[in-house]
């Protein structure tokens, strides 16, 4: 076992280096850099930028060396935990993630929470009750969760809260607490506007996980030590909490791999409709923009969390299913 | 990624504004004339005699004299206050304007808004007149070779150190002769390619000393050019620069050691990283200023705080210090759906700039919920212009036709430009040539406007059998006259921008047709147009010629003038232009008349410089290097969304990044009733 996980850390560490080189180095495929998207974003506010102008910025922002000097650069402010500064916001990397980084966390977390509570009761449910009209009606909202995009949710959700309600539109706090230092109001106010994006990014999930646990419970529930259990006169309540629906959470366990990542980032199309001050826009523009420093940060942030996700969810599977620590072993 | 997102833009914009199309009848009712007003705003008093001898302030500012933190009004203000006779009455203090901002990179935001402008002189509300601005006064000596500015006496930097030649002297020794932080001169601080020099004549007098008689120097301190107040300041450019405060991180007047621990405390690579970000009217809160609001919270946080300047030397006709307003508040806006569905909701005081002329029906519903009113502010330039690359020379026999002047004008003939005014524009904008708004000062008459550029399909035809296209394929399109099939043009677009750009030329290639031209439309990413200009692969492109209307202070969409463009008319020439024949190639015979013409005209008299831009556009017209499709229409930051409690709003005002708009109308006397 403990061999195993020392494989695994192991390789994490060496995957960690290579998404950081590979990330480097997608971020340079387009053309130009960050000095040619600025002019560019000049240009269409009605500004000009010359192209001494423009050459005076490459030497300032280091530009024109090497991809691999630039590299080598950034990799020793890395090591340093210091990830060097944003070239659009003019701030160390670190405070401007910092900045949206906890309240991602507090969305994504939030969603999860939601997509868990509702898919896995009705994931049961409809398994148990299998073609009764509950089971029906799970699948047909559970289709649509998951046919339509989350982002044309959002904004019909948001056109209707303005249309119908006066509500705010988009972000996370009213205008007159965005910046307020944290108080009770504050944080009754991020509550307040937490349920529509939560919503919003469970749903397609939930409907997800509904079907998942569905088919996987009920291949369990054919199994003839269900059988075993009920007729040894155990309740059915635990019979099945007790024996497939443990069986049956298997897939959830191996996914965690894929949810750290996404509570960092959030969704980012979603965050964007909302207008949610989130990681994900933020990684947008900073690839959009060229931002070097920012954008890998934000890529080799989300990398280390889908390497820490995947080690988790290994250990996770050993521990939750004998059969794979024998496997192994 | 990139099918991916336009898609989604796609659906965004599809699925969002099907309710807009659906009331799109709605805005061509209210039509033109009732949303685009009378041309108006406040002026600029600049006779002495006329200037109020008692001063007012705001009611924080004078609880912080009474409380001895702050110097009494009339002193913070100085003996030469800059007098501003408000649109229509007298305001009052108070309130927060809120808006909104796309990020660090839309600093132009708060510049149009809150630096005043801090131009030393700015134009008068028609765009047309430089008068006096930050400058008491400005006299031209020695015919023209050397400009006297009279700085006004008593005027203070927003950290109340007075502000005095020494600034000027600095910022042009220290700052644009440093060639750490600026490597290349600017061309508004030359005449013919010869730098002039700035000296101190005395505490509140400074002279620009050039080589040759410099005519435009007002408007060159007018416009948004490298002289104009300290938005240029990250450029370092300004004309002036607090030299009391900027001292400190510069190394002239600090030991390089103690510099070096600066820049590498504030974590930058380099002192003059660190420079630049101090000297940041936006990114900086602690840089003295001499706007009329200065920033409080930065640009590079989720919101935009700017305050008023205490020592703010803009007052009222009746001696109340400017602004009226205490606050702006810019909250940054994920994308540009969320910012304008929060101006549909009224939930900004005060929006033109991000605002979709495409969503107008959809404001225009909701002004009386949101209890806001929309005005439209055309602008005085063409809206939408396609550039031929005459320099093209990738594929010689396109080169040859881009660089034939019927062939030119046979394809602005074949645009039906009433078809996309309706489409597109609402119906709001005017059809015509590349020329600006008649009224404009620089504009050859009236007929230019529509010289090459009504629908005449029939003529077009004709014109283009006659140079050598008469052959046609089995589809109806004209071959290439060497053989090698058809005739195809590329035109090259940019999305998600103030005009929609793509979608207008998809509608050109379906008119082209007609004339049996056949366009393809390439819509690209912001940096891949960039580096295809410069590399000379554009062929046509589509955009806009904002600014243009202010002919020598912006010339880059009349002749070739800038490499680094989204769209070019020809990157050889701009060398050529640039290098005095040096680089590049020798343009033609007529656009290097027009590019004499433009560079006289800096030397000469007012009157004659007149002449010269009429002759500049005569022939821009005449030679169609640029086809002009539909202008003066409000789409480049024209819709403006304005709360019903705000007073001194102009009906119309001048629209254009030259006069910083709305800073032609001095927000700073706008005001809560």
């Amino acid at each position: 076992m403990l061999a195993y996980v020392g494989r695994r850390v192991l390789l994490a560490v060496f995957t960690v280096w290579a998404i950081s080189v590979l990330s480097f180095a997608i971020i340079q495929l387009p053309p130009g850099d960050y000095v040619t998207s600025y002019i560019a974003q000049m240009a269409s506010s009605g500004s000009v930028v010359t192209e001494e102008e423009a050459q005076n910025l490459r030497i300032q922002y280091g530009l024109g060396q090497p991809i691999y000097v630039q590299y080598l650069k950034w990799m020793k402010l890395v090591v340093r935990g210091d990830f060097g500064q944003s070239m659009e916001w003019k701030r160390p990397v670190i405070e401007v993630i910092g900045d949206r980084l906890w309240l991602t966390v507090v969305i994504s977390v939030a969603a999860l929470i939601l997509t868990w509570v509702l898919a896995l009761p009705i994931g049961i449910y409809s398994a148990v009750r299998q073609y009764s009209p509950g089971d029906y009606l799970a699948t047909f909202v559970g289709f649509i969760g998951l046919a339509v995009p989350n982002f044309l949710l959002a904004l019909v959700l948001l056109y209707l809260g303005f249309v119908l309600f006066n509500a705010h539109i988009g972000g996370l706090f009213t205008p007159e607490l965005q910046d307020a230092p944290w108080s009770a109001a504050r944080a009754w106010d991020l509550a307040k506007h937490l349920p529509i994006p939560a919503l919003i990014l469970g749903l397609a999930g939930t409907a997800q996980q509904v079907r998942i646990m569905r088919a996987n419970l009920l291949d369990e529930l054919r199994k003839p030590y269900v059988v075993t259990a009920r007729s040894k006169g155990l309740s059915e309540l635990r019979v099945i909490l007790k024996y497939p629906v443990r069986m049956a959470l298997n897939p959830f366990a191996s996914t965690i791999g894929y949810t750290l990542p996404y509570i960092v980032s959030g969704s980012i199309i979603v965050s964007l409709v909302l207008g949610l001050p989130t990681v994900g826009p933020l990684l947008l523009k900073a690839l959009i923009a060229q931002d070097m420093f920012l954008a890998g940060t934000i890529v080799l942030l989300l990398g280390v969390m889908t390497v820490i996700g995947t080690l988790l969810s290994d250990i996770l599977l050993v521990w939750i299913d004998p059969r794979i620590r024998i496997e192994e072993t | 990624m990139t099918t991916r997102w336009s898609r989604l833009t796609a659906v965004l914009v599809v699925g969002f504004l099907s309710g807009a199309v659906a009331v799109g009848a709605l805005a061509q009712s209210a039509g033109k004339t009732s949303l685009v007003g009378k041309l108006e705003g406040p002026e600029v008093v600049t006779d002495a005699g006329k200037a109020p001898k008692a001063f007012k302030e705001a009611p924080q500012l004078a609880a912080l004299v009474k409380a001895g933190k702050l110097p009494p009004v009339a002193e913070r203000i100085g003996q030469d206050p800059l007098v501003i006779k408000p649109l229509k009455e007298i305001g009052k203090y108070g309130g927060t304007w809120r808006a909104g901002f796309t990020g660090p990179a839309d600093f132009w935001n708060g510049f149009r808004c809150c630096s005043g402008p801090d131009h030393l002189m700015f134009w008068d509300y028609t765009g047309d007149k430089a008068v006096p601005n930050l400058a008491r006064g400005l006299e031209m000596q020695d015919g023209g070779r050397a400009w006297l500015v009279r700085l006004r006496r008593g005027m203070k930097w927003s950290d109340g150190k007075p502000f005095t030649s020494d600034d000027f002297v600095f910022w042009f020794e220290d700052i644009y002769r440093n060639k750490d932080l600026n490597p290349t001169p600017s061309a508004a601080m030359a005449i013919n390619g010869k730098q002039g020099v700035i000296e101190k004549v005395d505490t509140y007098t400074v002279r620009f000393k050039f080589l040759e008689p410099y005519y435009m120097f007002p408007d060159v301190l007018a416009g948004s050019t490298d002289l104009a107040g300290q938005w240029g300041a990250y450029k370092s450019m300004g004309g002036f620069a607090p030299a009391h405060y900027l001292k400190q991180f510069h190394p002239r007047y600090v030991g390089e050691a103690e510099l070096d621990k600066k820049a590498k405390d504030a974590k930058f690579d380099s002192w003059v990283r660190l420079f630049v970000y101090k000297n940041d009217w936006a990114l900086n809160p602690d840089l003295p200023v001499l706007s009329a609001w200065k920033t409080a919270t930065p640009i590079n946080t989720p919101t935009w705080t700017l305050e008023r300047n205490p020592y703010s030397v803009f007052v009222d006709t009746a001696g109340n210090q400017l602004p009226y307003i205490d606050k702006v508040v810019l909250t940054l806006a994920e994308n540009l759906e969320v910012l304008n569905l929060r101006a549909i909701a009224g939930e900004y005081d005060y929006a033109s700039r991000h605002v979709d002329l495409g969503k107008l029906p959809v404001f225009l519903e909701n002004q009386a919920k949101g209890n806001y009113k929309v005005y439209l502010d055309p602008g005085d330039y063409c809206d939408l212009i396609i550039k031929f690359n005459l320099n093209y020379d990738a594929d010689p026999e396109l080169g040859k036709w881009f660089n034939t002047a019927d062939f030119r004008r046979a394809l602005s003939l074949g645009i039906d430009r009433d078809q996309i005014n309706e489409t597109f524009w609402l119906g709001t904008g005017t059809p015509g040539s590349v020329v600006p708004v008649d009224s404009n000062k620089y504009n050859p008459g009236p007929q230019y406007r529509k010289l090459w550029s009504t629908l005449d399909i029939k003529k077009a035809n004709e014109m283009l059998d006659k140079i050598g296209l008469a052959k046609k394929d089995a589809q109806g399109y004209r071959m290439r006259a060497d053989g090698k099939g058809r005739l195809r043009i590329e035109i090259m677009t940019l999305g998600g921008q103030f005009v929609q750009y793509t979608q207008i030329s998809e509608m050109i290639r379906e008119q082209w047709k007609k004339i049996g031209i056949d366009l393809q439309v390439q819509e690209v990413e912001r940096s891949l147009a960039l580096k295809r200009t410069a590399a000379n692969e554009q062929q046509l492109a589509a955009w806009n010629n904002d600014g243009s209307e202010h002919l020598f202070t912006f010339p880059q969409h009349v002749f070739p003038f800038e490499l680094a463009a989204v769209a070019t008319s020809g990157p050889h020439w701009v060398k050529w232009f640039h290098s005095a024949g040096e680089q590049g190639k020798e343009p033609e015979p007529r656009m290097k008349e027009l590019m004499e013409k433009w560079k006289k005209a800096f030397g000469v008299p007012e009157k004659e410089r007149i002449q010269l831009g009429k002759d500049i556009w005569r022939i821009a017209a005449e030679e169609v290097y640029i086809i002009g499709v539909v202008g003066q229409g409000p789409a480049a930051m024209g819709v403006r969304v304005v709360k019903n409690n705000m007073g001194n709003i102009p009906s119309r005002m001048y629209n254009s990044p030259d006069a910083k708009t709305p800073g032609i109308s001095r927000p700073a006397t706008f005001y809560y009733k």
